[in-house]
């Protein structure tokens, strides 16, 4: 049996001319700004051991990874994300460097199938950073402000809004309720799915209508500050009251650092509950028909590398900008991808020819041999 | 108001979501209803409206080219589209039932061969009681297959139930029962939070 050569495995394709230079131009933008706040670039292991990001992302992400088998027959996996890799890092390679540790990236990840369908890709490239050692309201601000310069940068610094929320809130009212896993995974998936009729009909065993009528209000709270208040009407538990109290004192930040226009809370958002801890947030741009962002506080993930400590990050879609730039044809600014114009050099003996190549490249000149 | 893109089932449920969106104060032109034209505004012009096949309403709305949608909750289950659900309209109603030709039990199958137009609802519902089935998956009269042989039974969307009775057919359960729901692109709920919490607010009076 012969397969047709020419054909490229579903969800991969090339990425070249323009295109390859946006992204070139995109990735160099973000890693300028990231350098700029200190965080230095680490590379991971593209193939590493399947157990790292199961024990790390938890099994519903991980297992979306495409797996092969080393030499020895353990299992490997070409890496889903990278987080788990730098948090292995942290707690390992970099165990006894200065705190807080400031780690970025800009790297492939694959994935065996999509996470929606609407999403094609199964190789992405995320660009992230990763800040490890520091829970403070500081650390927590530091991620927001570098994601909204990132966009800023790119030119879409009017398009983007950042939606906040705190799994604490979530955790205090599912605690009230004594759910087990499976229940409270799917009370997590009618909110995430904002699905009032449901979550109604779902809880009505569980809770009193008191309850009942504060769980389906998380569903449809999103807003400024004032979502916070009418939360806070409903939802009284001590640890959900925290969670409020931290977005709080963190959106006052915001508003004083004149950027509450980009952002909002949204209490909907539930995704991911098992892996974070505190702080999450996606990232939205106007065009695009899904988020080109997340992030969020993940403190009990070092732990899983015997040095438990606070950790805090965020990943950006590169694709999903470059598709976003191509799209708007726009002046970039600063992230333009032009291409210089090329001298062409001839000659039929060859080692004149290269000569006068090698001048010119010598003054940095964009040349093009004739063959 | 800024402009959303609204994608509407066609077919049983097309007449009555324009119905319920003109009381909500997007009316479409009868002659605009009436035309070939694939995408349609409202009068005042400020939503489009793009009717498709059911189906289709949660592709566009996953992929961001419609903001929202109306479509049956049948759709959306067989779908699984990541979209948001936040309203159930109190159009289209439907029920979603296993049924068989009256006086035949599926007990005591080794597989129960299920002939439907929702493969993955059915395998949920008898995966979830353990029941291993064969799905034959069909496109349209799909009460044909227990008739003929070709499946024990169907899992079919049931209304009135009369074409079950009328071709000796019975209901021995019913899935689920809903009724339309408005179904939002996430980052449209970010994005469009205004006009589409709105739009949310005018169906609301209309709805359950």
């Amino acid at each position: 049996m012969s397969e047709a050569l020419s054909q490229i495995p579903g969800g991969l394709r090339y990425y070249f001319g323009r295109e390859a230079r946006l992204r070139r131009s995109i990735e160099d933008t973000a890693m300028s700004v990231l350098d700029g706040w200190s965080y230095e670039e680490i590379t991971t292991p593209t193939v590493d051991y399947y157990s790292l990001f199961d024990r790390a992302m938890g099994h519903s992400e991980s297992h979306h990874a495409f797996r092969f088998t080393d030499t020895d027959g353990r299992l490997l996996a070409l890496r889903p994300d990278v987080t788990s890799a730098v948090a292995r890092a942290a707690a390992t390679l970099f165990a006894s460097s200065e705190r807080p540790l400031r780690l970025c990236y800009a790297a492939s990840v694959f994935r065996q199938q999509p996470r929606t369908r609407a999403e094609w890709r199964r190789e992405l490239t995320q660009i992230g950073c990763e800040l490890t050692g520091a829970n403070t309201l500081a650390a927590d601000v530091e991620l927001l402000v570098i994601a909204s310069e990132i966009l800023d940068r790119l030119g879409l610094g009017e398009d983007f809004v950042i939606t906040l929320n705190d799994v604490e809130i979530f955790n205090g009212v599912a605690a009230n309720l004594e759910l087990d896993a499976s229940a409270r995974d799917e009370m997590r998936q009618l909110i995430d799915a904002r699905d009032a009729v449901e979550l109604e009909r779902f809880l009505t065993p569980h809770a009193s209508a008191g309850d009942r009528r504060a769980f389906v209000r998380l569903t449809q709270l999103a807003g400024k500050r004032d979502t916070l208040d009418k939360a806070r009407g409903v939802i009284t538990n001590p640890r959900s009251v925290n969670g409020l109290d931290h977005l709080e004192s963190l959106w006052r930040v915001i508003e004083s650092l004149g950027l509450a226009d980009h952002f909002e809370i949204d209490l909907g958002d539930v995704s991911r509950l098992d892996y974070y801890t505190g702080l999450t947030f996606k990232v939205y741009v106007a065009g695009a028909g899904a988020r080109i962002g997340s992030g969020g506080r993940y403190d009990a993930l070092t732990a899983k590398f015997g040095k438990a400590e606070p950790a805090i990050g965020f990943v950006l879609d590169l694709e999903a900008l470059a598709d976003l730039l191509v799209v708007r044809k726009r002046d970039l600014g600063s992230i333009r991808a032009p291409q210089r114009e090329a001298s062409r050099v001839s000659n039929d003996d060859p080692a004149l020819l290269f000569q006068e190549a090698m001048n010119r490249r010598a003054e940095d000149a964009r040349i093009r041999v004739c063959m | 108001m800024t402009d959303l893109t609204i994608a509407i089932a066609k077919g049983r449920l097309q007449a009555e979501a324009f119905e319920l969106l003109a009381h909500a104060g997007l009316r479409v032109s009868s002659d605009a209803l009436s035309s070939r034209r694939l995408i349609l505004e409202d009068e005042a012009g400020c939503c489009r409206f793009i009717p498709v096949k059911p189906s289709d309403v949660p592709v566009y709305v996953e992929h961001g080219i419609a903001d929202c949608g109306i479509v049956g909750r049948d759709v959306l289950l067989e779908s699984e589209a990541d979209v948001l659900q936040p309203l159930a309209l109190e159009i289209g109603r439907c029920r979603v039932a296993v049924a068989a030709r009256a006086g035949i039990s599926l007990d005591g199958l080794g597989v129960v061969r299920v002939a439907t137009k929702y493969p993955r609802i059915a395998a949920e519902h008898f995966g979830a009681r353990g029941i291993p089935v064969e799905l034959i998956e069909l496109s349209g009269s799909v009460e044909l297959a227990p008739l003929l042989g070709l499946a024990d039974c169907i899992v079919d969307l049931v209304e009135t139930g009369r074409t079950l009775s009328e071709n000796g057919l019975a209901m021995l359960e019913v899935i689920t029962e809903s009724t339309a729901r408005l179904i939002v692109n996430r980052a449209s709920y970010q994005l469009k939070a205004g006009p589409i919490s709105q739009l949310i607010s005018s169906l609301k009076e209309k709805s359950i």
